[in-house]
């Protein structure tokens, strides 16, 4: 048995299904986040491991207990909040010793400790700040602390960087993951953020509706997304519907176009299929001839005209209008996009290993209009 | 700030005219604060002079009748400590089921800001009346069952008529606006859910995140709440008069029926009586404060 294990956890609030028989098992040590858009329930799986909500249906385990029934404060839990929650009454030092003095633990532990933790999140010299002294980042760090401080069997944190600015975002959620493989703590990370998830996570549970459409590494889930969800909310993802025409072969074919895919497409042949193209896989010519002389491979040719150029930094973002319904999108490298221009006929290709085959189910692509809307 | 760096800059045909806008507002904010002090002062002036003085002239015998009084002291005894108990029966009361009600029943909530306004409505007379009738042991089989037994044992029993416990309760009533108002917009100013469930997640239970989490924070509310119970009841006078208490706005109005100058005396002694209570209650309150304020310089030290 798992150290945190969900069995079978369902919680409905009046008609709405928030979490729909969810199973979820997390190892000691590990660093699991629970992301998707807002609504798909994967703050209320947090706040009933916190104790916070009661499961409708289902049985939380923790250590092979089951703390299902278990006031919030009786669980071994630390949690850091969103909108950090500090007491605005007590210094940085009294809220991180509060949990302490509630287990009461001697007076000198708690000094020792509150100093300890303090350094282990870079304020030191902040202990006897009130938080409204105190910057959204650091208010966030003593909040961790504070959570810390009470040495939980597993930390939760509810989007605990959705308040702060871009550049503080970055660095705190480094040292988040800093300080949990340091102590080796399991945690629980809940977030809408896919870009935060796929770089502080050791698995990821991407969610939709109330259940995990997708548990896996990180880099499982970006190049192996298992489902239309998956693959639409993590990350860019160019789409081609068609009908898989030859498994063997690796071939798919849409209403004016052939695309190759790696051969031994684990489906039947003539599903109805999506196929998914990151945007770095593609790449831009300018003339059919440059396309040959860089590779030797069998590769998707597409012809189309340049319709709007964004340069994100380290690359740029080209859209490509291949004919009246279908625009594609390409990621080049900023030193080698100063060649592609807007209005310019350009070819584009991708290889086929690049191509990720997914069955199009039409239950699924509803669901992802549905949360896209939502999201809109 | 503006003028001094304006004028560093050499400026001044700017800086002069903002600086002229800055004093003619001032001038005009001065006006009304004293045109709003003399609304309030010259009849406590007037009434204070008129105490102090005889036909004749300054005369202080009065005042002197006033304190020689004994039932001045006891009745100003008996207004402190049916003061004094129905603040603290109101707070005790309604600051933990506001917290309960946020926390738990946030849907109740309207149903309970209208309930606490409905002693708004109620003229205290009807509320004096219904009360006696209520509480002299003549309740019928419907109260009883209302008040799961409650009100016999106490008018029966207990006999609780005409006694200061009832009266406090009485007041307890009227002063609710004034008590769950405050408390309700402090509770909704902090974060309440979140604060006691980060204080949940630290192992505390529901008494102690109250006391230690979320009472200091709604502190101002609370107060203020006090303040307003308190004063209503220094000066509330229909009610005793029904409960048949002898209570200092009683003894002032019997005075005041024999000796005009005394009364004046009496109102002034009221006015100021009141006025140091709240004031030391606010001193007490803000020392406090300022003992956290020299934290905060260490802090940020």
């Amino acid at each position: 048995m798992a150290f945190l294990e969900l069995e079978d956890i369902s919680k409905q609030f009046g008609r709405t299904t928030a979490v729909n028989h969810i199973n979820l098992a997390v190892e000691r040590g590990e660093f699991l986040t629970l992301l998707g858009p807002s609504g798909c329930g994967k703050t209320t799986i947090l706040r009933m491991i916190a104790g916070f909500e009661v499961p409708s249906s289902g049985t939380i385990f923790l250590d092979g207990e089951d703390i299902t029934d278990r006031a919030a404060s009786k669980r071994p839990m630390g949690m850091v909040f969103q909108s950090y929650a500090l007491f605005p009454h007590m210094t940085a030092e009294q809220n991180i010793a509060f949990g302490m003095s509630i287990q009461r633990k001697p007076r000198e532990v708690i000094q020792r400790r509150c100093a300890e933790l303090l350094d282990l999140v870079g304020l030191s010299e902040r202990g006897r700040s009130y938080p409204h002294q105190l910057s959204g980042g650091q208010q966030q760090r003593i909040a961790l602390a504070r959570a810390l401080a009470v040495e939980p069997k597993v930390l939760l944190l509810d989007e605990p960087l959705s308040a702060l600015d871009a550049k503080v975002r970055v660095s705190l959620r480094e040292e988040i993951r800093r300080i949990q493989q340091q102590l080796k703590m399991t945690a629980i990370y809940v977030t809408h953020d896919q870009e935060e998830a796929l770089a502080i996570s050791d698995r990821i549970a991407v969610m939709a509706q109330g259940r995990i459409e997708q548990l896996d590494q990180p880099e499982q889930v970006y190049s192996n997304p298992r489902t239309v969800f998956a693959a639409r909310f993590v990350g860019t993802s160019n789409q081609f519907r068609g009908v898989l025409t030859s498994a063997t072969e690796g071939l798919c074919q849409g209403e004016n176009w052939f695309l190759h895919v790696l051969p031994g497409v684990n489906l039947p042949e003539g599903t109805a299929v999506l196929v998914l193209v990151r945007p770095e896989a593609v790449m831009l010519h300018r003339s059919p001839e440059a396309d040959q002389e860089s590779s030797n491979h069998a590769r998707n040719r597409l012809e189309g005209v340049i319709e709007l150029r964004t340069f994100l930094g380290p690359f740029t973002r080209f859209h490509v209008r291949v004919d009246e319904r279908t625009t594609l999108t390409a990621d080049i490298p900023s030193q080698q996009a100063r060649d592609y221009f807007v209005a310019q006929r350009v070819h584009v290709t991708f290889p086929p290993d690049a191509c990720q085959v997914l069955p199009l189910d039409e239950q699924e692509v509803s669901l992802v209009k549905q949360v896209e809307n939502e999201a809109v | 700030m503006a003028q001094t760096a304006s004028n560093t800059l050499g400026s001044r045909p700017i800086a002069r005219p903002a600086a002229q806008r800055t004093r003619r507002r001032g001038g005009l904010d001065m006006v009304i604060l004293v045109l709003v002090m003399l609304y309030l002062l010259v009849p406590l002036g007037a009434t204070l002079a008129f105490g102090l003085s005889s036909g004749s002239g300054f005369d202080l015998s009065a005042l002197q009748r006033t304190f020689s009084d004994p039932d001045f002291s006891q009745t100003l005894l008996t207004s402190l400590e049916l003061a004094l108990g129905a603040t603290l029966l109101a707070i005790l009361l309604v600051t933990p089921t506001a917290y309960w009600v946020h926390l738990r029943l946030p849907r109740a909530r309207p149903l309970l800001e209208f309930l606490s306004l409905v002693p708004f409505a109620m003229p205290a007379i009807v509320l004096g009346v219904g009360l006696l009738q209520e509480y002299s042991g003549t309740s019928g089989p419907l109260i009883t069952i209302l008040s799961l037994g409650l009100v016999p044992v106490l008018s029966n029993g207990l006999n609780i008529i005409d006694t200061p416990p009832l009266l406090v309760c009485a007041y307890v009533i009227i002063a609710l606006p004034f008590v769950y108002r405050p408390i309700d917009n402090s509770l909704r100013a902090i974060n309440t859910t979140v604060l006691t469930e980060a204080a949940y997640s630290l192992g505390s239970g529901w008494w102690r995140a109250f006391l230690t989490v979320i009472l200091p924070n709604i502190w101002p509310g609370v107060l203020s709440a006090a303040l307003l119970t308190f004063s209503t009841v220094m000066g509330e006078f229909t009610m005793a008069s029904l409960f048949n208490i002898y209570t200092f706005p009683i003894f002032l109005n019997a005075t005041g029926q024999n000796d005009a100058h005394q009364a004046a005396d009496l109102a002034v002694l009221s006015f100021l009586f009141t006025l140091i209570c709240v004031l030391s209650i606010l001193l007490l309150v803000r020392g406090r404060r300022g003992r956290d304020g020299q934290i905060d310089i260490a802090g940020t030290r």
